[in-house]
């Protein structure tokens, strides 16, 4: 029976041949597509780009373009490098003892990794919310809010009040805290604390937000506010999110990319695509074989 | 609004406001860590030049083996009464510590477990003279200046050592091995010595060689209790005793350079005994941890 | 079953034996700390027959008086306050030395450092805890106290001496013991202690506190001062404390370079006394219950100070456990 399937995978494979090799160099493609169609910003373009833990390479050669003010999903099984790759993207994965990055990564056309590009400043154009809540536990929610803002000063007092009510309200929480915004970000349930980190990641105004697994420590229900909220955001940023879960990656993308491990353990990408298409009819049996919950 | 493709290229390759400054704050503080990291070793680096500098012309051969009054003075006896004040020091403190916390660790209620961690706070916290004192006031008056007062001081400040660290190793043990073992039928007692303890020994006997390095290096304690003495004593604690410690304190106040100076070589042998016993103990502790 | 012949020892079970041979342990321990507390709360009574504890703490005057013809000894007052000053005077001035170079080192070691320089050199500011404190005595007399005097001292001296008090000093010539010369000696004996203390709390400081922050576009001295430093204030000052109880009995030492003055001296470059130097080089003079008496109310002043610090030390980990840092 085992045999059996294998080959109707591999005579889909053969049909879809001519279509896989399309998908096998899909940047150039996708570049074209996204700079004719828009001249928008927040264009993303990733370049034969490869990570590295010291000797051991964690991504391999990935090339892949992100639509601007749309959502991309990064799916895929655990450790085959998403959370890697998302990490090369904010220069966060440099700052690990021995992790390095190769290739090019370019935001409309600079290329975050070059030498008058300097880190902090990537940062802040690219912001972040993490796999597990993290507001700073000595910081009211305010201050938590505020924080990118007051590190680089220039921003009244009232112009930081009006910031912070903004990014609360866009990150659907100011009803919920505008009576205790002096109260410790950590005194919020688990959802508040996650649209929190997202209040404090787009209140330094961004053009590209990661997420890093972002419901993978909530409940279902704080689960669907954020997704809802990701949907929300993305007329405004570009988002990449990494996510093992399927559901919510055919629920808030737009275009999905699907990443697998070699054997030598390095995470690739093995096909993108709208995500409508990649759920209803991948090109690569591998995708398949993982969308339909048969590994991974 | 300006036209937002050409701000994202300035807001990657034009610094912001401020920023010059804060990277040059971090640079800045980059270096003052460093050279605070630097200021913390630079005591040890000298004292050890310096006390190797003083030391090296008096560290003769004959100095390891002769007693101060000898025609060629050493230190033998010092370096014996050391030996001995910290060896029973730890045979006194170390079974009765490393009692507490295996009860602490294996059969106290939390309540019990508070307290005797408060305890041992507290001891630990106990000034070594506050212990001499102790001795002094206590036993010297019904034993005389001797051995057995040192020892009891010593072991005042030993005791909650090892109680501390053997509790510290057997909490280390993980509960499942108890658990394991209690499954198979095999008695609490039996569980927690060859189970809890046979699996912390390596910690507890660490704690027990740093308890003895601490002994070694007491000084005020033994000023008012062993008090230090020219002869030879070989076992017998009723009487009193010479230590390193204390001859490096009288002859650092002597007016003869000799002597002074033999301060310096006594001052090397401790510092020499209580670093090596450091470093092989240590250097394993941290060894198994990062493996 | 093996053992079945030790299972029960006179009537009571082998468990039951080897849970009271160990409670016995604890036990001595408890012993021993209320036969510090009976002692020196004994032994300093016959002090307050001549004196009350008021005088103790607030006189300079220590004064063995005088035995007029009676053979009675009259007019003996035995006041603490010189020695107080100094304690409080050097493990102050070793704090403000050793806190912030500690703490800042802790933080080398932990956030810039690479592994391979860092393990090493948290292993030689380790090996600072075990030189015994007689050796560090011994090369301040010798060395450090004279380098000292001629550079620091000198500078605070001359820079601050003529208008604050207790920074003076004559110039031309320098006392050969001083307060502040203990002092930082005990900075660098207590420089271990803040080090291993600060390095663990900055550690457990969690790293997706951190990430956040460098997420946010913050420098690495950002993410310490606004997240790292804030989160582990509580430990740190526990550690700032238990260094500074530390250095409040440390002994031999200090005796051996403070100089042994009695009174408030007039200036920190003067020699001066603490409680414990003063101890160990009283001691041996005092005979008679209220001699004894106020040696015994010497330590238990120190017995005191260190145990209300190892206490509070003790609130505030425990504090530190419950709320702070471990998200």
């Amino acid at each position: 029976m085992a045999t059996e399937k294998r080959d109707t995978e591999n005579a889909t494979t053969g049909a879809k041949d001519e279509l896989a090799q399309a998908a096998a160099r899909p940047a150039a493609q996708a570049a074209q597509r996204a700079s004719a169609s828009e001249g928008d910003s927040g264009r993303l373009t990733l370049d034969n780009v490869s990570a590295r833990y010291g000797a051991f390479r964690a991504v391999k050669d990935v090339t892949l373009a992100v639509r601007p003010k749309s959502v991309t999903a990064l799916i895929g099984p655990s450790g085959c490098g998403k959370s890697t790759l998302i990490r090369t993207i904010n220069r966060m994965h440099e700052t690990l003892p021995g992790a390095t990055v190769s290739g090019s990564i370019s935001l409309d056309g600079v290329d975050l990794y070059s030498s008058d590009v300097d880190p902090v400043r990537a940062r802040r154009v690219v912001g972040m919310v993490f796999q597990k809540p993290n507001p700073f536990p000595t910081m009211s929610i305010s201050e938590n809010v505020s924080s990118g803002l007051r590190l680089t000063g220039g921003t009244s007092k009232s112009e930081i009040a009006g910031i912070v009510e903004d990014s609360l309200r866009r990150a659907a929480l100011w009803d919920e805290v505008k009576d205790k915004l002096n109260q410790p970000g950590t005194s919020l349930s688990g959802g508040q604390q996650q649209r929190l980190c997202i209040a404090r990641t787009i209140a330094v105004k961004p053009r590209v937000v990661l997420m890093d697994e972002p419901c993978s420590a909530l409940d279902p229900v704080a689960t669907l506010k954020i997704e809802e909220l990701i949907r929300d955001l993305a007329t405004e940023y570009t988002i990449v999110i990494v996510t093992h879960n399927m559901q919510q990656a055919s629920r808030v993308s737009d275009e999905t990319a699907f990443f697998s491990m070699d054997d030598d353990r390095a995470g690739y990408l093995v096909e993108t695509g709208p995500t409508a298409e990649m759920f209803t009819n991948p090109k690569q049996a591998l995708t398949e074989g993982y969308i339909q919950g048969r590994f991974g | 609004m300006s036209t937002p493709v050409a701000s994202i290229a300035k807001l990657l390759t034009q610094p912001t406001s401020g920023e010059r400054a804060r990277q040059r704050i971090n640079w800045g503080m980059r270096v003052i860590v460093g050279v605070a990291a630097f200021l913390a070793i630079l005591p040890l680096i000298a004292l050890i030049l310096f006390v190797i500098l003083k030391a090296a012309p008096y560290l003769v051969p004959t100095f390891f083996f002769n007693n101060p009054l000898d025609k060629e003075p050493g230190v033998l006896n010092a370096i014996v009464g050391s030996l001995q004040l910290s060896g029973l020091t730890v045979l006194i403190s170390g079974p009765i510590g490393i009692a507490g916390g295996v009860y602490l660790s294996e059969f106290a209620s939390p309540r019990v477990v508070a307290i005797g961690e408060t305890v041992i706070d507290v001891m630990l916290g106990v000034p070594s003279i506050v212990a001499g004192v102790f001795a002094y006031l206590i036993l010297v008056p019904v034993l005389g200046f001797s051995g057995w007062a040192a020892v009891a001081a010593l072991s005042i400040l030993t005791l909650p050592i090892m109680m501390r660290s053997t509790q510290e190793v057997l909490r280390l043990v993980p509960q499942a091995i108890r658990e394991a073992s209690l499954a198979l039928g095999v008695p609490v007692w039996k569980t927690a010595l060859f189970v809890s303890v046979r699996t912390a020994l390596p910690g507890i006997l660490t704690g027990v060689i740093l308890a003895f390095s601490r002994a070694l290096g007491e000084t005020a304690p033994l000023l008012m209790t062993a008090r230090g003495t020219n002869a030879e004593n070989w076992l017998d604690f009723s009487t009193t005793m010479n230590a390193m410690p204390i001859v490096i304190y009288q002859y650092s106040n002597a007016a003869s350079d000799l002597l002074i100076g033999q301060a310096w070589a006594t001052a090397l042998i401790l510092m020499v005994i209580a670093l090596t016993i450091n470093v092989l103990v240590r250097g394993r502790t941290v060894n198994s941890r990062t493996a | 079953m093996a053992g079945m012949e030790l299972r029960r020892v006179g009537g009571m079970s082998a468990d039951t034996l080897f849970r009271r041979i160990t409670g016995t342990g604890l036990l001595i321990l408890f012993v021993v700390l209320a036969g510090l507390i009976v002692a020196f709360v004994g032994y300093s009574n016959p002090l307050w027959t001549i004196q009350s504890p008021i005088e103790f703490l607030t006189s300079s005057t220590w004064s063995t008086g005088t035995i007029d013809e009676s053979g009675q000894t009259v007019d003996a007052l035995y006041g603490a306050l010189g020695a107080l000053f100094g304690t409080a005077a050097t493990s102050l001035i070793a704090v403000l030395f050793a806190a912030p170079i500690g703490i800042l080192a802790a933080i080398f070691l932990v956030e810039f450092a690479p592994p391979r320089i860092a393990a090493p050199l948290t292993f030689i500011v380790e090996l600072i805890a075990a030189i015994p404190s007689v050796v560090f005595g011994l090369w301040a007399a010798g060395d450090l106290s004279n380098r000292l005097r001629d550079t620091i001292e000198w500078w605070i001296a001359s820079s601050f001496g003529r208008f604050l008090p207790f920074l003076s000093e004559d110039p031309e010539s320098p006392a050969a013991d001083s307060v502040f010369r203990a002092g930082f000696l005990l900075a660098i004996m207590i420089l271990p202690m803040v080090v291993a203390v600060s390095r663990e709390f900055i550690r457990s400081v969690p790293i997706s506190l951190r990430e956040g922050y460098i997420g946010m576009g913050a420098t690495k001295w950002e993410v310490i001062r606004d997240v790292i430093l804030p989160t582990a204030r509580i430990g740190l000052i526990g550690g700032v404390l238990l260094a500074l109880g530390r250095a409040i009995g440390e002994t031999i030492a200090v005796t051996m370079v403070i100089g042994n003055a009695e009174g408030v001296p007039s200036s920190l470059f003067q020699p001066g006394q603490t409680v414990a130097s003063k101890i160990a080089s009283n001691i041996g003079e005092a005979s008679g219950e209220i001699a004894i008496g106020a040696m015994a109310a010497l330590g238990l002043s120190l017995f005191l100070l260190t145990t209300v610090i190892s206490l509070v030390v003790r609130v505030l980990v425990r504090r530190f456990a419950v709320t702070g840092g471990r998200v």
